[in-house]
């Protein structure tokens, strides 16, 4: 079967099933079964937003001044486990539509154009201080290689150490040779989150190359899709809802790459997380079970019948152990499945993926 | 750029020679292959990024430094090298504490810091929201870096200029053929190559910018305009001359 033709189909699969609401066509009809309401459009990141409000430039110096000495209150961890310095920075850089206008020497009762209310934005900093709202939910986005990926609450904000599977799937697609034109077959990113990985490996993939994002949770599947629509990849990949492979079975046998960044924290470690990540981001997006390894494994158990013969895989793991583990399962395991397994450090030194191609 | 200013005083010119015994003593480095070992536990440094701190982490080892003449990578091979090649002989550390990293840590740690194993040149970045693009920008410091400290032996009697200078000369001068394409500036990458070639010639001559430029088809004024149109070019030419006991171009 012809790969466009696959995407467009399971892209209407989409929109009739999940009521996908991309951001230009206000007009797309939603046959969803749930009330729009509470399937509202994902929220536009902050400085995405049109520049409406004003305010005076002492004003915002007045703020500056406030957040700077609330940043400074908090506890030792907590300045340990954030750059509040450069989140602040950052936030103010988001919110004006002319960031430099802090640096300049102005009078102080010019005007500076905001992208929301300065009430806001004292609220969003005392919500970044006393709740522990991770930053990247504050200005709903996340650098993230070269992309900046909208994210919301209920979607995981995509790590650093993630982008290197974007690496590895491009070396093994420009390698090219004994394994076929990988880059122009169909590629599957499970537990899609905010699109992160299905979008960096779209845009690394020929002109006939398509991605299947599948992710179990709306939140995702929502903001995964405006960000495919953001970087205007819609014919390329198509999310869909669902667990695991269970949307995929059309595609057995026929994926030329695989790729999963599974939820890997054992569940007794979810209470001791950092605020930022145990208490805002999606359980769902983090439990992986009592060992962290359930989904790891069920992936990896169902990822010999959906690969291609030749086609690669990378999963990333809750590092050392826990990598070493699942290479060991697969090696002996799934001794005639695949060949040619890695394990492959992260840029802190961590063993955390692991990679191989099906026999 | 600024991060490299502040690098260049901190480290010493490295001479390489390949081939022939010197007659003075001249540090040859050997091609160290570095497997992809980053750093596991590193203390986390301070924001602000100072000579002193980074000058600390120069260092040669002395399996480094070696007069075998075989195997011996020179500095241009360095700065010739793909991205992936040149980032596999270096220690990566991002600002990061201990822990188990991934889903369990959300911190924003973007800055990336480059050790080159071979030569311990340290380039960092850390202005953009990502990590990865910080990376990028640290390489192609790394590659300045190294254009400017790591030294090949030229003999002047017999030089050629090659390719990639000559892609970084002004067309009027009078050896640069059509070939060479439009002339390459500071911004592109490929400038760091013609960068080393130049201080190559310029140290072999003694630091003589006049004795350089006749070599190069140009007048002295052409080739001091080049040498003053970058920053860390200019310094490195600067530095080198006022150990001579020379006049600093201006
Ligand atoms: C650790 S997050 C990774 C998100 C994204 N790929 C990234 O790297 O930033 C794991 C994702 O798996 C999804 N997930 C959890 N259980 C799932 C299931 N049974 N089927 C499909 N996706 C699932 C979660 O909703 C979450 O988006």
């Amino acid at each position: 079967m012809n790969l466009t033709s696959l995407v467009r189909t399971s892209h209407i699969t989409r929109t009739f099933t999940h009521s996908i609401k991309p951001i230009s066509s206000s007009s797309s009809v939603s046959l969803s079964h749930t009330p729009t309401s509470l399937n509202p459009k994902p929220k536009t990141p902050l400085y995405l937003k049109p520049p409406i409000y004003t305010t005076s430039l002492s004003s915002l110096k007045k703020f500056q001044k406030w957040a700077k000495t609330l940043s400074s209150s908090v506890n030792a961890s907590f300045k340990d486990s954030s750059n509040l310095h450069q989140e602040l920075n950052w936030l103010l850089q988001d919110s004006l539509q002319n960031p430099n206008i802090l640096q300049t020497h102005e009078e102080n009762d010019n005007l500076v154009a905001l992208r929301l209310k300065l009430d806001d934005l004292y609220d969003l900093w005392t919500q970044r201080i006393e709740k522990r709202r991770p930053f990247q939910y504050i200005v709903g986005c996340e650098h993230w290689r070269d992309l900046i990926l909208s994210v919301e609450e209920g979607v995981l904000i995509p790590r650093p150490e993630t982008e290197l599977i974007v690496d590895l799937v491009n070396d093994v697609i420009k390698g090219g040779g004994e394994n076929g034109d990988l880059g122009n077959g169909l590629w599957v990113d499970l537990g899609t989150g905010s699109g992160a990985i299905a979008i960096g490996i779209g845009r690394v993939l020929g002109d006939l190359g398509r991605v299947v994002g599948v992710d179990l949770s709306d939140v995702a599947v929502r903001v995964a899709s405006y960000n495919v629509e953001r970087y205007n990849l819609q014919d390329k990949i198509s999310i869909k809802q669902g667990s695991w492979f269970e949307p995929l079975s059309e595609f057995k046998g026929q994926v030329a790459g695989l790729v999963s960044n599974p939820p890997y924290i054992p569940s007794g470690h979810i209470d001791g997380l950092q605020p930022e990540v145990g208490r805002h981001e999606p359980i769902l997006a983090l439990d992986g079970g009592d060992d962290g390894m359930s989904d790891l494994l069920h992936i990896c158990n169902g990822a010999a019948s959906m690969l291609k013969s030749g086609g690669f895989l990378a999963f990333e793991t809750n590092g050392e152990d826990h990598c070493r583990f699942l290479f060991d399962h697969m090696e002996t395991i799934h001794k005639e499945s695949f060949c040619n397994l890695k394990i492959v450090p992260d840029f802190a030194g961590i063993q955390r993926f692991v990679t191989g191609f099906r026999s | 750029m600024a991060g490299v200013h502040l690098l260049i005083k901190s480290f010493p010119t490295f001479l390489l020679r390949p081939n022939t015994p010197s007659p003075t003593p001249l540090l040859l480095l050997r091609h160290i292959q570095t497997p992809f070992k980053p750093l596991k536990k590193t203390t986390p440094f301070p924001p602000n990024q100072t000579s002193s701190l980074l000058s600390r982490h120069y260092s040669t080892t002395s399996s480094a430094v070696t007069n075998d003449d075989d195997d011996v990578s020179g500095g241009r091979e360095f700065v010739a090298l793909s991205d992936e090649k040149l980032l596999s002989q270096c220690d990566v550390d991002t600002y990061k504490s201990s822990g188990p990293g991934g889903q369990h840590r959300n911190k924003r740690e973007t800055a990336v810091r480059l050790k080159h194993i071979p030569t311990g040149i340290i380039a960092q970045a850390s202005e953009d929201r990502s990590q990865h693009k910080n990376r990028a920008s640290a390489l192609v410091r790394l590659r300045s870096l190294l254009a400017l400290k790591v030294r090949n032996t030229v003999d002047p009697e017999t030089y050629t200029p090659p390719l990639e200078l000559l892609q970084i000369l002004p067309a009027k001068s009078t050896i640069r053929g059509s070939e060479c394409g439009s002339q390459i500036g500071p911004n592109n990458p490929k400038f760091a190559l013609g960068m080393q070639a130049l201080l190559d010639l310029i140290f072999a001559v003694e630091g003589s910018v006049a004795d350089a430029a006749k070599k190069l088809g140009l007048s002295t004024g052409a080739l001091s305009r080049l040498i003053l149109s970058d920053d860390s070019l200019r310094q490195a030419v600067n530095e080198f001359r006022t150990s001579k006991g020379m006049k600093p171009l201006k």
